[in-house]
């Protein structure tokens, strides 16, 4: 037994060098940054400059992409020297990132924050601390950041019914798959939607929370075709869930009578399906990744910014997607 | 499957109270209790057919394709709860095997023959890592499954680097195009005799005709009874209950395996968040079944029972449309009834 215990002892010591082993490279890499950081504040024309980047979650390819769109546009610029940070949806675990980047005396924080509340705070003491916050997509309470960019999901949803009721003509029979709707964006893109389609003959003939899941899209999606015979468009809060409505309307044979809107138009998801025939329009939802990082180079220089940056969207259909989309909003 | 037996025995001269003792044995077993408890959620879809949908097959026909993977990880469960056990992993061993074979098949261009069995064979093997720590070091199989579906759901997402494995392909001057859904992927998902049965639904009842031959006529099954009913007794009557252990686990990865293929077939992606939860599902349905969570005693046609019970009541609140809220709330009331339906046996 004893000699069990001493073997769990060792791999498990075995283990946790590995982890750390494994951990250590991004405080090492924050301590870099911040040696030449610490020294003279945010002070302007510097050598090069450490953005802290911290995401609430990576588990959404939506905020894989947003990283990614912000590693892009950070690589263009030599000067800066980017620290992501993934909190894995945890709240705590995000604020512990503010207090880090704080300690390591970064020159710019940019945060994605899983929630208001909790990361206000944080999120102060570090303009406190003299760093300048870029707080991005979600927001905080009150006003003590740099400035805020996102989206507008309203809008968009608006938009969207606009999109539907012109491609209608004013009348048929739609499927709405909704996002979880106990989020903000699940409620926005509802919202919106309803208020652009309130004055038009359509019909919301079968509406399910499908969870943004592409597999509980294609379940509610099959309810639906064995009620309705006749459905003309489904409206899906985002592409994966109107992509799942597909491949039930593609096994039932009636995917040809039936037209998909979908939301988010990521270039390997949304627009991939539109350019495939697949979706009929997508709406961007612009994760605003590289207006971050000109937004965090003006911040640097010393230029001003504008407290709210609200991005764009654009549309992408069978016709416009070859070029890039539209703009819209 | 044979649990439906009386074991009273017959006295010749009391054959008619034999015959009502028999009824009575039989009406208070799980699968009759099991069939009541699907007959009241039938009933239920007759009432609330959603505009008669509940009355035309393709229906039903779909509310057998969407339990199907749940059916599948709860054949694999089946065994492990058999013996006493619990395998928390599953859902992620879904989701990695979603993501290997998505990969290997979209991307790699593996032939079926190849891609099939090797994630057969990597679903086997996270089965029997488990089963080889519960039954070699006797930890308790719910910490050491929480660890492997730790581990599996990080794995999984390592290989997709946190992206779903889809057609997507990005071509060197950063755009992307969609390369082909892989014949095998078209397969899993199609329909035969006439569009009248998914295949997926017949590889769920393949798991079932094979677990059942598993449980019921080969001895390792007998053993797996032993091993869950007394393990110490099993042991001393030589049955190699490590040996077993780690088959049971290693056959629940199989299982997750398979149910992994087949969701990857169906979202014609591999989704590293693939089967978040799934596990719960596929231990709902062992235990609404009737199969015993102490161990010893259940069986697969109870599983059976159980995957449909649990799939009609989906379908039911889907077909109805019924919101999220009042679904989450509606399911645990007839769960809770099912099983109290069920306890009348004891």
């Amino acid at each position: 037994m004893q000699h069990n215990t001493a073997r769990y002892m060792l791999s498990l010591a075995a283990t946790a060098i590995v982890c750390l082993a494994g951990c250590k490279k991004t405080p090492s890499d924050a301590t870099d940054g911040s040696s030449s950081g610490q020294a003279d504040g945010f002070a302007a024309a510097k050598a090069t400059y450490t953005i802290g980047m911290s995401q609430c979650n990576l588990g959404e390819p939506w905020r894989v992409q947003m990283n990614d769109d912000v590693r892009r546009a950070a690589e263009a610029h030599p000067e800066l020297k980017m620290i992501f940070k993934d909190a894995q949806n945890d709240t705590l675990k995000q604020r512990a990132h503010v207090e880090e980047f704080i300690g390591a005396g970064v020159d710019l924080i940019i945060i994605s924050p899983k929630e208001a509340q909790p990361l206000t705070e944080p999120v102060a003491k570090a303009m406190e601390a003299g760093i300048p916050v870029i707080v991005l997509d979600r927001r905080v309470i009150g006003d003590n950041y740099t400035c805020f960019i996102g989206a507008d999901n309203r809008l968009i949803g608006r938009e969207a019914g606009e999109w539907i009721v012109s491609a209608l003509g004013g009348k048929g029979n739609v499927v709405e798959l909704k996002g979880l709707m106990t989020s903000t964006p699940g409620q926005d893109r509802h919202s919106g939607f309803r208020e652009a389609i309130k004055d038009s003959q359509i019909n919301i003939i079968f509406e399910a929370d499908m969870k943004w899941l592409e597999p509980d899209a294609r379940k509610e999606m099959e309810s639906a075709l064995s009620r309705f015979d006749q459905i003309d468009l489904v409206y899906a809060h985002n592409d994966p869930g109107a992509h799942g409505a597909w491949l039930a309307a593609n096994a039932a044979g009636r995917e040809g009578q039936i037209r998909f809107v979908g939301i988010d138009a990521l270039p390997h998801e949304g627009v991939l399906y539109v350019k495939e025939g697949i979706l009929d329009a997508t709406f961007q939802y612009p994760t605003g990744g590289a207006e971050a990082i000109d937004a965090a180079l003006k911040i640097l220089r010393g230029e001003s910014v504008p407290k709210e940056i609200t991005l764009g969207s654009r549309v992408f259909t069978k016709e416009n997607v070859e070029a890039g989309g539209e703009p819209i909003g | 499957m044979n649990d439906g037996r009386p074991d009273q025995h017959e006295s010749i001269g009391a054959l008619e109270r034999s015959a009502a003792s028999r009824l009575r044995a039989f009406l208070s077993s799980p699968s009759a209790t099991a069939l009541l408890a699907l007959g009241l959620v039938l009933a239920i879809g007759v009432a609330f057919s959603g505009d008669g949908a509940f009355h035309k097959w393709a229906t039903h026909r779909d509310a057998l394709r969407q339990a199907s993977v749940y059916g599948i990880l709860a054949c694999g469960m089946t065994f492990v709860i058999i013996t006493a056990g619990i395998d928390l992993s599953v859902g992620s061993v879904l989701a990695l095997v979603a993501v290997m074979f998505s990969t290997l098949s979209i991307h790699e261009a593996w032939p079926p023959w190849l891609a099939v069995p090797a994630c057969l064979a990597l679903g086997g093997a996270c089965g029997a890592a488990s089963g080889l720590v519960v039954a070699k070091w006797r930890i308790q199989p719910f910490i050491v499954t929480l660890a492997m579906m730790v581990f599996a759901r990080g794995l999984a997402k390592t290989l997709s680097g946190g992206m779903k494995v889809s057609t997507a392909v990005q071509l060197p001057d950063g755009s992307w195009t969609a390369a082909p859904v892989p014949g095998i992927f078209r397969l899993i998902d199609s329909r035969l005799l006439g569009d009248n049965i998914s295949v997926v639904s017949l590889v769920f009842l393949a798991c079932i005709a094979l677990s059942w031959v598993i449980l019921s006529r080969l001895r390792w099954g007998r053993y797996l009874y032993a091993i869950g009913g007394n393990e110490e007794a099993a042991r001393l009557s030589g049955v190699p209950v490590a040996a077993m252990k780690v088959m049971a686990y290693a056959l629940a990865g199989v299982f997750a395996a398979v149910a992994g293929l087949c969701q990857a077939a169906q979202e014609q992606q591999g989704d590293p968040e693939a089967g978040l939860g799934y596990e719960l599902t596929a231990i709902a349905i062992v235990v609404i079944g009737g199969t015993s969570l102490m161990g010893g005693r259940g069986g697969i046609g109870l599983t059976l029972l159980g995957t449909l019970i649990i799939g009609y009541l989906d379908k039911i609140l889907s077909v109805n449309a019924v919101p999220e809220a009042s679904r989450l709330m509606l399911t645990g009331v007839i769960i809770i009834a099912a099983v109290l339906v069920q306890r009348r046996k004891d």
